[in-house]
């Protein structure tokens, strides 16, 4: 079976216990948070809902990339590298 | 000092998962070093485990057509709201992190007419006192190197993906959120994050 990989920082790595791991591909970003929540009972509200989402290096926006009108949006396939970004504390 | 292995935030609840690379401190230092624009400004850029050099920073950005310099160094605090630290560390995402640093330097140099830009932030536990980032600018004149430096510190402790992580002498610990807090330290009025 194909995977992605799916990196998580700060808040999100203390809350899921983990750096990375990998997860059935593909997937639609826009189930991304539903597959995360269902893994990890509440990290929508207390995480999720803060932090920005990476696709290789660019950042994706789940309304906009993730619900395109007229098809089934922005799919996460096979070897991909997908980030949660929690607000940023550097310096 | 040398680049060693730590524990790495989440890490103790899944020893057996092998280490991403970009929280390897084996594979740093990652660094950038490019120009800019068609009289080819200098940026250097970089994410290191290693003790950062004011003297190096300096050196990147020192150019025949500057009269200015600026160098600013953050340093680790032994606190946080009067509540003592007992060590502080950062990871980052480079993919992301070196990007964002290079909008950032391009852009103060088309802002401010900077004639080098140096940023290098440290990764990894860092002793208090010691640089967690070092910021160097040249420009003709004081002005824009003064305004180009701060503006350049702003954005990056706004933008570029690394995160402190301050662990309490009472046994807490905290994810710092650099949104929170203002220049002076202050809280900032809640509001939702712009990003």
């Amino acid at each position: 079976m194909s995977t992605f990989q799916i990196h998580y920082f700060a808040s999100a790595s203390t809350y899921t216990g983990r750096n990375t791991e990998s997860l059935p591909a593909p997937l639609p970003l826009s189930s991304l948070f539903d597959t995360l929540e269902a893994k990890y009972p509440g990290i929508k509200e207390k995480v999720l809902s803060s932090c920005s989402i990476s696709l290789g290096d660019e950042y994706v926006d789940l309304v906009s990339d993730g619900e395109k009108s007229g098809n089934e949006g922005l799919l996460i396939q096979g070897g991909d590298e997908v980030a949660i970004i929690p607000p940023v504390s550097s310096g | 000092m040398s680049a060693r292995p730590e524990p790495q935030p989440g890490s103790e609840r899944n020893a057996t998962e092998p280490l991403p690379s970009h929280l390897d401190p084996t594979t740093y230092p990652r660094t950038l070093t490019t120009t800019h624009g068609p009289t080819s400004i200098p940026l250097h850029l970089e994410l290191t485990y290693h003790t950062l050099s004011p003297t190096t920073a300096l050196q990147h950005v020192s150019s025949p057509s500057s009269g200015a310099n600026i160098l600013f160094l953050g340093t680790t605090r032994d606190t946080f709201d009067d509540r003592p630290v007992a060590r502080l560390s950062y990871t980052s995402y480079p993919a992301l992190a070196l990007k964002s640093l290079h909008k950032i330097s391009s852009e103060a140099v088309e802002k401010f007419g900077l004639n080098g830009v140096y940023i290098a932030h440290r990764l990894g536990e860092v002793p208090v006192g010691e640089a967690s980032i070092v910021v160097a600018v040249g420009a003709g004149h004081r002005g824009e190197a003064w305004r180009g430096a701060e503006w350049v510190l702003e954005v990056v402790k706004e933008r570029v993906e690394v995160w402190k992580r301050e662990e309490f002498v009472d046994g807490g610990m905290e994810w710092r959120e650099n949104r929170e807090r203002d220049g002076f330290g202050k809280l900032k009025t809640k509001k939702e994050d712009s990003r």
